[in-house]
């Protein structure tokens, strides 16, 4: 059984380009710490990897130093495309069991590698976990859901489980061991599938504009009171349908793209 | 801003720390009761003794600049155990 | 015996530290150097001025690569009362080109940057490691120590503790005899940010040329002293305290920098500044007076951890002895290695060196001036008296002719309250210190 950790290689946010403030996301470090769990339960040993500059290796390091028995990176600048990093990762670790992930990581990450790791994997998902217990063959994991909602997933391998930061607080390498993780191999290896760089655009977030015609009402207040008031009927403001999924899909979609959070 | 001006927390929010879940410093609130002379309180660069109404002391470990001060006034045995925290905790300077 | 984990583990990432790991891996000692921050240099502070001609030999033309703010080219010395300021300014060009002589820096840059050497030369450098204790052998040497990590225990030959001002490893291996709040001052420090174009026209430099103001008074009932430092875009300004008498005055290190920063002579240097960074940190100030036992079997200690900083009024100089001392310990840890014989006799080549070099030399030198730079004249009386003199001197009252200067002189001791025979005997030490 192959139980892998999925660490990245990220700086301080303050810090950007300083590799003195440079490691494991809180989230990373999590997955990690579970992904040590698991092998000891089941024992079998862990791959970590990340796909990176050579300045990554420093995550491999630390991991080799906690308990991690194979380290692999994929060679590629820090700025490489989320998608690109999951098909890279998929791509090493076909076989592989149990995966572990950090829910995002600090350098404004979406959080998508792993989902992109599962669908490529064809493994059952748990992603954004605030809680998971390990179990014979199966993962027990808590999600958060939206109005203090929690969901729980059953998982069982091939899975891919994304963890938030401090699920599981990683244990203190051993100084014997991080003496030899200082001078251990590292398996670099290059992508199968090209690299591209990501794309971001930096700017302030802002909500796209709206055009919202004036609610009915005598004066400004009872305007207001409409704009406002949650006594309104929620009908005004959105619909209940039952449909089928590919159906709600299209339909959810339509109606993305009318209120402006999608471009036509 | 106007660096004068800036209240004794914003100052502290200028430097980093890495607190761990345990405390590397214990002071001991038995033993400074009955202290007259309280070095501490106006010694420690990071404030972080606090006198109480009922004449206690209150600490706080979190910003601690590691430094040794309250350990090296305070003349009272005992009132103060010091560590340094775990290695890669406490305080993390940038431009000092 | 068993065979040791290693030949040689340096407690502490400082510049003391950084250089015995340099001198011992490239002598070909298998190294490891323990330091209990993140990197090199993140746990340390200090006012901002590095003396590093000694690296010459470790890292010919280190300038080219040392990650300096400026190069001072300018020093000042000022000896401040509530509203007055004499200043005796210094500057010469020769200091802004290679060799150079002192430059500002950043701890944690300049730490980082040296353990980076040690690293090179093969010393492993394991960060995130509190040294906690030593281990002994059985016959009481010091055979290794004992770290916060899980499987922590590393031994060696030769342990070389520059692990700082708390020495807590010199202090359990008995080095000390005894230590007082006397013989400590608390440094606390502001970073201030301030546009490089405007620090150039105040402070009246160029290009990476910077200035370095050591200040005499101006940190009010409390003995001790300030300093203010250029950096590239930043400015370094602090106060040094004296600690017995810090609770005795009621204000907290903060309100001292403040007030500093208020004095006339200052403001309009840091006026508009904008805090960056607070730190503090303390300083082994008494010199000679408290310095321990260098050497034990197994064991030497290093740099501030041996009370080898200069803190001497117009000198505060510490990285440079903890560059030295620390490649000194290096050496004699070599020669002691080779030798199969790393007793307290086999190392003794240690003390040797520091005794023969500016090491000791300058301590000796120096020994009262600590005490005398701290003193309640210097501190309180001669400041206020000298700088009257001064404005009577410079005054110009006419249509009153000028007076005798040394009418002036006796007039204003008198008005001060200082006697004679203890301004000559002052003097007298500061003339023999200082001359
Ligand atoms: C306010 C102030 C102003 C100063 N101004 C100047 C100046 O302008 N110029 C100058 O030359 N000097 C100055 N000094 C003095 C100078 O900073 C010191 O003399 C110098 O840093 C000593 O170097 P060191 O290597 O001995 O110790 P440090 O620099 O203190 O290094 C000790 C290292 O050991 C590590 N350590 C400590 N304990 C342990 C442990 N148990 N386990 C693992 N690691 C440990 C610490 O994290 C640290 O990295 C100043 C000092 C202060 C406080
Ligand atoms: S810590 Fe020491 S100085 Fe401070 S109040 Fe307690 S006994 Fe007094
Ligand atoms: S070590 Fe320094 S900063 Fe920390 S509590 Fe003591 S005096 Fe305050």
């Amino acid at each position: 059984m192959t139980i892998v950790a999925c660490l990245k290689w990220v700086s301080h946010p303050g810090e950007p380009h300083d590799e003195r403030f440079s490691g494991m996301s809180p989230a990373d470090q999590s997955a990690l710490e579970f992904a040590l769990r698991q092998a000891e339960q089941t024992g079998t040993g862990v791959t970590a990897i990340t796909v990176g500059p050579s300045g990554a290796d420093k995550v491999l390091r630390d991991a080799l130093a906690c308990g991690a028995t194979r380290a692999i990176r994929i060679e590629a600048p820090t700025t490489a495309a989320g998608t690109d990093v999951a098909t890279a990762i998929a791509d090493h670790i076909a076989e592989a069991q149990w995966v572990w992930c950090g829910d995002y990581s600090l350098d404004r990450g979406a959080g998508s590698v792993p989902a992109f790791i599962a669908a490529h994997l064809l493994a059952e998902q748990a992603l954004g976990v605030i809680a998971a217990e390990l179990h014979d063959g199966s993962v027990h994991a808590t999600r958060r859901l939206d109005g203090g909602r929690r969901e729980l997933l059953e998982v069982h391998a091939p899975a891919v489980v994304s963890v938030e930061g401090a699920t599981a607080r990683l244990r203190r390498a051993g100084l014997h061991s991080l003496r030899t993780a200082a001078g251990a191999t590292i398996e670099v290896i290059a992508a199968t599938t090209p690299i591209h760089q990501a794309e971001f655009m930096v700017r302030a977030y802002r909500p796209r504009a709206r055009e919202l015609p004036a609610p009915a009402g005598e004066g400004p207040l009872d305007r207001l009171r409409v704009l406002t008031d949650a006594t309104t009927s929620s009908a005004a403001r959105g619909e209940k349908t039952t449909l089928e999924p590919a159906e709600a899909a299209e339909r959810i979609i339509r109606a993305l793209r009318d209120w402006g959070y999608l471009t036509p | 801003m106007s660096d004068g001006t800036i209240s004794f927390q914003e100052r502290m929010a200028t430097a980093e720390f890495r607190v761990h879940h345990d405390a590397h410093i214990v002071v001991d609130g038995k033993v400074c009761a009955d202290c007259s002379t309280r070095e501490c309180v106006v010694a420690c660069p990071a404030s972080l003794f606090v006198p109480t109404s009922d004449g206690g002391i209150v600490f706080n470990y979190e910003q601690c600049f590691e430094c040794g001060t309250c350990y090296i006034v305070c003349n009272r045995e005992g009132a103060i155990s010091w560590h340094y925290p775990e290695g890669g905790h406490g305080v993390v300077f940038r431009r000092t | 015996m068993n065979q040791p984990d290693v030949d040689v583990v340096v407690v502490g990432g400082g510049p003391a530290g950084s250089c015995a790991a340099i001198v011992a891996a490239r002598a070909g000692l298998s190294v490891v150097l323990l330091e209990r921050g993140p990197f090199p240099g993140s746990k340390n502070m200090y006012g901002g001025v590095v003396y590093p001609r000694i690296l010459d030999e470790l890292i010919p033309n280190w300038w080219e690569e040392a990650p300096i703010q400026r190069w001072v080219t300018r020093r000042s010395t000022m000896m401040l009362t509530d509203t007055q300021a004499l200043t005796v300014d210094f500057r010469s060009e020769a200091w802004g080109k290679p060799p150079y002589n002192g430059a500002t820096a950043f701890r944690p840059d300049w730490d980082h940057w040296l353990a980076g050497y040690a690293e090179a030369a093969g010393a492993q450098v394991l960060t995130d490691t509190t040294v906690v204790g030593l281990i002994r052998d059985a016959k009481g040497a010091v055979a290794g120590v004992r770290t916060d990590r899980p499987d922590g225990d590393l031994t060696a030959r030769v342990v070389i503790a520059c692990d700082g001002v708390n020495s807590f490893l010199a202090k359990e291996a008995g080095l000390y005899e005894h230590t007082d709040a006397k013989h400590f001052t608390l440094g606390v420090k502001e970073t201030l940010s301030l546009p490089k174009e405007v620090i150039d026209e105040r402070f009246a430099v160029r290009d990476r040329h910077g200035v370095d103001i050591e200040i005499l008074g101006g940190t009010g009932k409390v003995n001790g002293g300030g300093f203010l430092y250029t950096g590239l875009d930043t400015l370094s300004v602090g106060v040094v305290l004296k600690l017995p008498k810090l609770a005795a005055q009621q204000q907290r290190p903060e309100q001292l920098v403040a007030g500093l920063k208020a004095h006339p002579a200052i403001a309009p240097l840091v006026q508009g500044a904008e805090l960056k960074e607070y730190s503090a940190h303390l300083i082994p100030e008494a010199g000679l007076t408290m310095m321990p036992k260098m050497t034990t079997s197994g064991m030497l200690v290093a740099g501030d951890a041996a009370a080898l900083c200069l803190a001497a009024g117009i000198w505060l100089e510490g990285v440079n002895f903890a560059m030295a001392s620390g490649m000194y310990a290096g050496e004699a840890a070599v020669e002691a290695v080779q030798a199969g014989d790393v007793s307290e006799n086999g190392l003794r080549g240690y003390q040797r060196r520091l005794s023969d070099t500016f090491v000791l030399k300058d301590h000796r030198k120096l020994r009262r001036a600590p005490e005398l730079v701290l003193s309640d004249r210097v501190q309180h009386l001669y400041p206020g008296m000298i700088a009257n003199v001064a404005e009577r001197v410079f005054h110009v009252d006419n249509p009153h002719p000028k007076p005798g200067v040394r009418r002036i002189l006796a007039q204003e001791r008198k008005k001060a309250g200082v006697r004679r025979r203890d301004l000559l005997r002052d003097g007298w030490t500061g003339f023999r210190s200082f001359g």
